[in-house]
């Protein structure tokens, strides 16, 4: 039996895709994420809302982080940077809390930047020392940019799900509301899967940016609805059940759009949707 | 016996008989969908120019993804206990009767959101392959996942709200798990799918893809997708498979689970009886020590049987089957 490569050339696209564009670069992505994102963590005193906006924006960045760090794998590590990102989130969040009362006005928080930063650079020097002949020599490139990123986004992520549980950066409210009740699990392992589940679920040599970001963002909007009923719960929020109210409908219709957005990019880009049908027969 | 030492001993069997039924179905449900070992398979033959008519489940390993079913399951549960268990004083076990079963319906509707996408991704990023989205196969595996995860998400919710309030149920509340329901809910969920994603895969692994060849021997790489392509009768699809791994590979996988789990805590209440740890903890002294010596010493004992089992039994295969190729 021979198998003939099912290779065809490229032809000029009829149909033009669904797009979603915003911002087309991966560099404008990431400045544009860290920078909202990072103002957001500080400001705690804001609703629930302008959080998962934010959220959204820093898991579409570290989503972006996992595919440039993944691009050139076989596809079977995409879910452990995700979750590397995730735990990066973890360290970098406690680290950023356990310094966040220094400098405080109010409900201002500017010192937990500082686990972020910290981030950051341990991101940078790991993927220096997997890069460096002198070590593990992996030679993938631009892993080293990829790996910062992962490091920052996975900790501005966590920093705002802590934010929008309990309404402030305290760390004992943080480690009463969120680690002793078990919420951490919840979030860790919805983070993991907003990083690593749209490249994952896209992965193939046809793969495409703007569609594989529609699943990021399909899967934010799951984890405002989840964290809504989180804060709805707990009843931390400093604007009332309100505020938890409009994250679960903010999220529910985020969530409602980009699935319907992905699935149709999806079936509009396929080789072929078909009802049912057989299967190619070779000889 | 005093009654609360017999009542652990009884909730753990019912732990260990949830965590087989748990570990049957979560392996079904990764052979229904094709996740974790069996999706190289799906994700193969379309490469090799083997269209198919198979669902593509690619969420991930199972251990992740069976993690985050019981965190939905646990937390949702974990809300609506909240809220429920002030109505029912006295019987807190009503309101778990209606909270957990709604936090693994949140789940499965997770489940089935995430295995849409991931389907669907992954056969459109195989444009050049030619493989099309058959919208039958879609929506005709979509219900199967969900009930075979509700099942699994069911039994761990169940494990996890047991031994959260094991103390509570067996009268000595000083026994209950310090961690709360969605982080036993995640520990546990990661342990299912990992003997999930390790044993199993009868179908894909050896049983039906090597059964026409010598024993030990494997396949050449071009040969793989083939498995996906027909059935006995007619085009193959995964809910052949999972009727075929339901027989062997399922209970199989439930078997190891199931055994695990039984052992890890027997050994642990039995050491605790002989130390002299039950049914009323003391003050921390010296006689924990000996708890967990008996423990250590018991787990010891039934790993040297099992090493011992293991040996006779692949010696008398061999000598059964023959020899391997190559030996």
């Amino acid at each position: 039996m021979t198998v003939t490569p099912a290779v065809i050339e490229e032809e000029a696209p009829t149909k033009k895709g669904l797009s979603f564009k915003f911002p087309p670069e991966e560099t404008e992505m990431g400045i544009i994420a860290g920078i909202i994102g990072a103002v957001i963590v500080i400001f705690t005193g804001l609703p629930a809302v302008i959080k998962g906006v934010g959220l959204i924006l820093v898991l579409l960045w570290g989503m972006d982080s996992v595919r440039k760090t993944s691009k050139y794998g076989l596809g079977t590590g995409v879910p452990s940077i995700g979750v590397l990102s995730t735990g990066y989130g973890v360290v970098g969040a406690l680290m950023g809390l356990a310094v966040a009362e220094y400098g405080r006005v109010g409900q201002l928080y500017p010192a937990v930047l500082l686990g972020v930063i910290v981030m950051g650079v341990i991101g940078l020097v790991s993927g220096v020392i997997s890069n460096s002949e002198k070590f593990i020599a992996m030679k993938i490139p631009r892993l080293e940019r990829g790996m910062m990123e992962l490091g920052m986004a996975g900790t501005l992520a966590i920093l705002l799900e802590c934010s929008i549980v309990t309404g402030s950066l305290n760390f004992n409210a943080v480690v009463n509301q969120v680690m002793n009740t078990g919420i951490i699990a919840l979030m860790f392992i919805f983070n993991c899967f907003a990083m690593l589940h749209p490249y994952n679920a896209c992965l193939g040599p046809d793969e495409r940016r703007e569609r594989t970001r529609m699943c990021a963002v399909e899967i934010s909007g799951l984890i405002c609805i989840l964290l809504g009923f989180a804060q709805l719960a707990l009843g931390t929020s400093p604007y009332g059940p309100l505020d938890a109210v409009s994250m679960i409908v903010f999220g529910a219709i985020v969530f409602a759009v980009f699935f319907w957005k992905f699935i149709k990019a999806c079936m509009d880009e396929a080789y072929e949707t078909v009802g049912t049908g057989m299967i190619k027969t070779i000889e | 016996m005093p009654i609360e030492v017999v009542l652990l001993f009884a909730w753990m069997l019912v732990i260990a008989f949830l965590a087989f039924i748990a570990c049957t179905f979560e392996d079904l449900e990764s052979d229904m969908g094709s996740q974790s070992n069996p999706n190289s398979q799906v994700q193969l033959a379309a490469q090799v120019g083997q269209i198919n008519r198979f669902f593509n489940k690619a969420i991930s390993g199972e251990p992740l993804s069976n993690a985050m079913y019981c965190v939905t399951a646990g937390t949702i549960a974990w809300i609506l206990l909240m809220q429920l268990e002030p109505l029912v004083p006295g019987e807190e076990w009503k309101a778990a009767v209606l909270a957990i079963p709604i936090g693994v319906l949140g789940a499965v509707v997770i489940n089935i959101i995430f295995s849409t996408t991931s389907h669907c991704g992954r056969t459109a990023a195989m444009k050049r392959f030619e493989q099309p989205i058959y919208l039958d196969v879609l929506y005709g595996h979509l219900m199967p996942i969900g009930a075979h995860a509700f099942m699994t998400t069911f039994c761990i919710t169940c494990i996890a709200y047991i031994q959260s309030n094991i103390g509570t149920l067996s009268g000595n509340p000083a026994l209950d798990h310090p961690f709360a329901l969605p982080l036993l809910g995640f520990i546990w969920g990661i342990t299912v799918g990992s003997i999930g994603s390790s044993t199993g895969d009868v179908h894909y692994g050896t049983e039906r893809e090597f059964q026409d060849r010598p024993f030990g021997e494997g396949k050449r790489v071009v040969y793989h997708g083939k498995i996906t392509r027909y059935a006995s009768c007619g085009i193959r699809t995964q809910r052949d498979i999972a009727g075929f791994c339901a027989k062997f590979g399922g209970p199989c996988t439930g078997m190891t689970f199931g055994l695990i789990i039984l052992f890890t805590n027997w050994t642990t209440l039995v050491g605790m009886q002989l130390g002299g740890f039950l049914p009323n903890l003391p003050a921390f002294t010296a006689i924990g020590d000996m708890a967990a010596i008996w423990t250590i010493v018991l787990g010891l004992l039934i790993v040297a049987a099992l090493a011992v089992g293991h040996l006779i039994f692949v010696k008398w295969v061999r000598k059964k089957c023959g020899p391997f190729v190559g030996e």
